[in-house]
């Protein structure tokens, strides 16, 4: 469960997010649209303790786990190594300074996480050589590693070829639905969020305007075209 | 009707500012010129005294009693730089991390560790030697232990700095994930910066031998100390012999080690 209420954010005087309020349950994939700087990404970062926001409320179970549209795996490392580094919440230091020291449970649970997303195959290779697909995924697949409850997604397939792009939301889908975690994803894609998101907010300049399954939404362009400040 | 064409703009002279510039800059040259004494026809006249140091120094003495004494202390110079630069790493890791945005734990501990990193920079290797010879004795130890302080100041400031350059989103998702400061410089800050910290290791230590030579000079062991000794004893058919070793020495470590930073930026 993840309740965001009032939240307010400014740089410098401009106000980026005015009032933004969110909720997005356990087994719903929630989209988040709307047009090029409305604050979509600073609300996610707000939410995931990368900003600090002027005001408002941010509940949620435990720790979210993020994935970026830069992906940012370290590519020079494993599959599997990048997958066990979203464990290092949980770890002591002793166990966490190398990636050697990763107990053998933790590479079993890892593993499994690889599974989950298809690339278990892959898990020895270094992050680098997956396509961006994949890489995506293995990225989730940390995110699950952590065994995070809520999963927040910066625009998770805009780097990625449109059936890349259908795969990966269709898993992030199917982790919300099958393991029932409270999935927030930006995307710019409003044909992929009829197609998969439960629910869509629309967000016009840091306030949430919209709030919808998408069968009720009958027009999503109109969030773009009021959008642009 | 035709519009009247554009007049280009004229060109302007010099501005007062270029003026005053140029006044100061010859100014200075002229003040330095001065205060050094150059002197080229000192040069010229002092041919002769020249001439006699080559007369004395060529050919080279390459008998086994010099030769064997000259390579065994240009080992000892390279072993100076191996360890000055081998035992900087451990201090000059910890500094460097916090000495980065991306890895220091506050401002505090960041403008503590620039401040110190700046200080073993800014002295020299050679006043670092001459201070532990007065602690430790002459001989190559101090000439270790003077390395490893100024190594410790540069290598550190070079790695904080290749570690700024990074993208910060891997460490950020960690942070997200909870990891501790030391787990994200561990698992994204530090394996993205593993080839440019080689690569830097490698330049430090070819920096390090030549630096160890000089220290030699001032008594800290090595070949520079022969060089040094054959000096006072007028030897100089001697010294060229220890000074074509350098070379040689110089030569193999530059060369291997630009060597092996190729390999590993490919
Ligand atoms: N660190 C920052 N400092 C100053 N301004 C910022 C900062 N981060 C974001 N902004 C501003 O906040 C506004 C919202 O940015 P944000 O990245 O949240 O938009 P977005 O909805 O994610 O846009 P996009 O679709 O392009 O990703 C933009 O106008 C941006 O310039
Ligand atoms: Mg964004």
């Amino acid at each position: 469960m993840l309740e965001v209420a009032g939240l307010r954010k400014s740089y410098a005087g401009r106000v980026v997010l005015d009032d933004f309020d969110l909720v997005v349950r356990p087994g719903e994939l929630v989209a988040l649209l709307g047009a090029n700087g409305c604050g979509k990404s600073t609300a996610l970062r707000c939410v995931a303790g990368l900003e600090t926001p002027d005001g408002g409320r941010v509940v949620m179970d435990g720790r979210p786990a993020m994935v970026f549209q830069q992906i940012h795996l370290v590519k020079r490392r494993s599959a599997l190594d990048n997958v066990c580094a979203g464990a290092l919440g949980r770890l002591p230091l002793r166990h966490s300074l190398a990636p050697v020291l990763f107990p053998r449970d933790l590479r079993e649970e890892a593993m499994t996480c690889l599974d989950r997303v298809g690339l278990a195959s892959r898990a020895g290779e270094p992050a680098g050589r997956l396509s961006g697909g994949q890489q995506q995924r293995v990225a989730i697949a940390r995110a699950l590693c952590q065994r995070a409850r809520v999963v927040l997604a910066d625009e998770p397939v805009s780097a990625l070829d449109p059936s890349a792009a259908d795969q990966v939301v269709a898993l992030l889908a199917d982790l919300a639905h099958a393991q029932h975690l409270a999935v927030g994803a930006v995307l710019h894609q409003p044909a992929l969020a009829r197609r998969y998101a439960d629910r869509v907010v629309g967000m016009v300049s840091g306030r949430a305007v919209v709030d919808a399954p998408p069968a009720d939404i009958a027009d999503l362009d109109v969030l773009y075209a009021t959008g642009t400040p | 009707m035709s519009t009247p064409r554009p007049a280009p703009p004229r060109r302007k002279g010099p501005s007062a500012l270029a003026t005053v510039i140029t006044v100061v800059v010859v100014g200075v040259h002229v003040l330095a010129w001065q205060a050094t004494e150059f002197s080229p026809a000192t040069l010229v006249q002092g041919w002769r005294g020249m001439a006699d140091f080559f007369a004395q120094a060529l050919p080279p003495d390459l008998s086994g009693e010099v030769l064997g004494p000259s390579v065994a202390a240009a080992l000892v110079t390279l072993c100076i730089g191996l360890l000055g630069t081998t035992l900087s790493i451990p201090f000059a890791l910890v500094l460097a991390l916090l000495a980065a945005r991306a890895t220091t734990p506050g401002v505090w501990a960041y403008q503590a560790a620039r401040s110190l990193l700046s200080f073993l920079r800014a002295v020299p290797d050679v006043v670092f030697a001459l201070v532990f010879v007065t602690a430790v004795g002459l001989g190559p130890f101090a000439g270790v232990l003077a390395l490893i302080f100024h190594n410790t100041g540069v290598m550190g400031k070079l790695w904080a700095e290749a570690m700024e350059e990074i993208d910060l989103g891997p460490r950020d998702a960690l942070t997200v994930a909870g990891a501790s400061k030391i787990q994200s410089a561990a698992h994204a800050v530090l394996p993205s910066v593993v080839p440019q910290f080689l690569g830097l290791l490698l330049y430090r230590f070819d920096v390090n031998v030549r630096s160890s030579l000089v220290l030699g000079l001032v008594g800290a062991g090595g070949i520079g100390f022969l060089i040094n000794q054959s000096i006072r004893l007028f030897r100089f058919d001697e010294m060229v012999t220890h000074i074509l070793v350098v070379l040689v020495l110089v030569i193999a470590v530059d060369q291997s080690s630009a060597y092996i930073r190729r390999r590993i930026a490919t």
